[in-house]
C-alpha cells in the first residue's frame, strides 16, 4: 500500500516535472512554466543556444534548477542544517546577536536586521538574496551590475587596475573584474564597512571581507555565479556557494526604494490599523 | 483507493502551490500552520513597495462587516506577472486564501487570490 502511494507520488512528480520541462522548451525564456524553481516543481534547466563570448549583458533572475540548492537560497548560502558556515569564535558570538526576519524567526517588530530596520544597503553578496532581478551592462572599462532592489549598482572596473591594498570602507565595496575565458568573468571585491550582514540570517563580517564572484554563462539563457567569501576574522574557512540564474530578455528592471512604505511595513504586519499612506 | 488518490492529489497541490519566498521579510508574524479562505469586496488596492496590499470588506454572519487587508509580493513582481494598479478596483468581488496574523488582526498573508475574472498570479515567473 505504502509503496503504491509513494510510486503514485513519484509518478505525479515526474509528470509535473516533464510537463514543466515541455512548457519551458516551448516558451521563450522569461515565459516558462509556472511554479518556478523555488516551488520545487521547476522546469529542468533545458539547454539553450550557446552563450555569446565575453558577454553577460541582460536581465538575470535567480532560478534554482531541480536538485540544485533549496529554499535556503532565499536567505543564506548553504543549507543551514546540513552545511552551515565555519565561524570563528568572534563570528559565532556576533551571529548569536542576530535576530533575523527573513529566516522566519522574528517579526519585523523584533528583528535587528539592518536592512529591514534601517534600510541600510544590503552589502555584497547579501544583495543577491533580494528576490529581484539584476542587470549586467558592459562598457569598455566598466561592467555595471545593476540590482533592482533599491537601485543598487556596483561598478566593476575592467580597465586592468589592481584591487586597492588599503581600501576605504564602502557599503558595496570596491570591485575589479576580468575575463578568465570566453564565458567566465571573475569579480573580486574588497573594502567593506562592517555594518552589513553576510546573509539574511545575520552572519557577520569584518572590514577584511573579500568576495570573489565567478560569473559563468553556461549558455545563452543560463548563468551560474560561484560566490566565495574570505574573512579570516569571521569565517574559520571561506564560505562558498553557487547561485543559478536565468536570462529574462523580456523583463525590464523596475523601481524599488527602501524607504517610507518599506520601513512602515511593521505597522501593516502588526495589524494594519495604523498604516497610513 | 480513493484515500490514496486524495493523498496523491494533495501532494500535487502542495507541489504546485508551494509559495515563493517572501520578498521583504519572514512570515513569523503570521500563522503558518493554517490557511483560511475569505470572500469579500475590494475597497482599495495599494500598489506600493514593499508589498502590494489589497483592502476588502468581509460580511460576518451577524450582518456586520470586517475590514481586512491582505498583502502580496512586491509591485514589480506582480507587474511582470501582468498586474497593474487597476487589476482590482473598489467594488470587485474577491476570494483569497492565506495565513492570518497570529495576533488575530484581520491581516492576511495571501497565498492565492481570485478577482471577478478568475485567478490572479501571485508572483512572476
Amino acid at each position: 500500500m505504502r509503496t503504491r502511494i509513494i510510486s503514485s507520488m513519484l509518478a505525479a512528480a515526474f509528470a509535473l516535472a516533464a510537463t514543466a520541462t515541455l512548457f519551458s522548451q516551448a516558451a521563450p525564456a522569461g515565459q516558462g512554466a509556472r511554479g518556478g524553481a523555488r516551488g520545487g516543481a521547476a522546469a529542468a534547466a533545458a539547454p539553450s543556444a550557446p552563450a555569446p563570448a565575453k558577454d553577460l549583458t541582460g536581465v538575470w533572475m535567480m532560478r534554482n534548477p531541480p536538485g540544485k540548492n533549496g529554499p535556503w537560497t532565499n536567505f543564506t548560502y548553504t543549507d543551514p542544517m546540513k552545511n552551515p558556515p565555519s565561524l570563528t569564535a568572534w563570528g559565532e558570538a556576533e551571529f548569536k546577536k542576530a535576530k533575523d526576519s527573513n529566516g522566519g524567526n522574528y517579526t519585523l517588530d523584533e528583528t535587528n536586521d539592518p536592512v529591514l530596520t534601517k534600510c541600510y544597503p544590503p552589502g555584497v553578496p547579501r544583495v543577491y538574496f533580494h528576490p529581484y532581478p539584476f542587470e549586467v551592462i558592459q562598457t569598455p572599462k566598466q561592467t555595471l551590475l545593476v540590482y533592482e532592489y533599491d537601485h543598487w549598482m556596483r561598478r566593476v572596473h575592467t580597465d586592468g587596475r589592481a584591487l586597492p591594498t588599503d581600501p576605504d570602507p564602502l557599503w558595496m565595496g570596491t570591485s575589479v573584474g576580468r575575463w578568465v575565458d570566453d564565458h567566465t568573468f571573475e569579480v573580486q571585491t574588497v573594502g567593506f564597512n562592517e555594518k552589513t550582514w553576510l546573509d539574511r540570517l545575520g552572519h557577520a563580517h569584518t572590514p577584511d571581507l573579500k568576495v570573489t564572484e565567478r560569473f559563468r554563462r553556461i549558455d545563452r539563457d543560463h548563468l551560474e555565479v560561484d560566490i566565495k567569501m574570505d574573512d579570516p576574522k569571521a569565517l574559520a574557512k571561506p564560505w562558498e556557494t553557487t547561485f543559478y540564474y536565468e536570462n529574462r530578455p523580456n523583463w525590464e528592471l523596475g523601481e524599488i526604494s527602501c524607504s517610507g512604505d518599506y520601513l512602515d511595513w511593521t505597522q501593516v504586519e502588526k495589524g494594519g490599523r495604523d498604516y497610513k499612506r | 483507493m480513493s484515500r490514496n488518490l486524495l493523498f496523491v492529489l494533495a501532494f500535487i497541490a502542495a507541489l504546485a502551490i508551494a509559495a515563493p519566498a517572501l520578498a521583504h521579510h519572514g512570515g513569523a508574524a503570521f500563522d503558518q500552520t493554517k490557511q483560511q479562505t475569505l470572500q469579500g469586496t475590494v475597497t482599495q488596492l495599494d500598489f506600493v513597495n514593499p508589498h502590494v496590499v489589497v483592502w476588502f470588506d468581509v460580511k460576518n454572519a451577524d450582518g456586520t462587516s470586517t475590514k481586512w487587508s491582505g498583502w502580496l509580493t512586491a509591485p514589480n513582481k506582480l507587474q511582470r506577472a501582468g498586474w497593474t494598479k487597476n487589476t482590482l478596483k473598489p467594488g470587485d468581488t474577491l476570494t483569497v486564501v492565506g495565513n492570518q496574523q497570529k495576533n488575530g488582526s484581520p491581516v492576511l498573508q495571501i497565498r492565492k487570490i481570485a478577482g471577478p475574472e478568475g485567478d490572479l498570479p501571485t508572483f512572476e515567473q
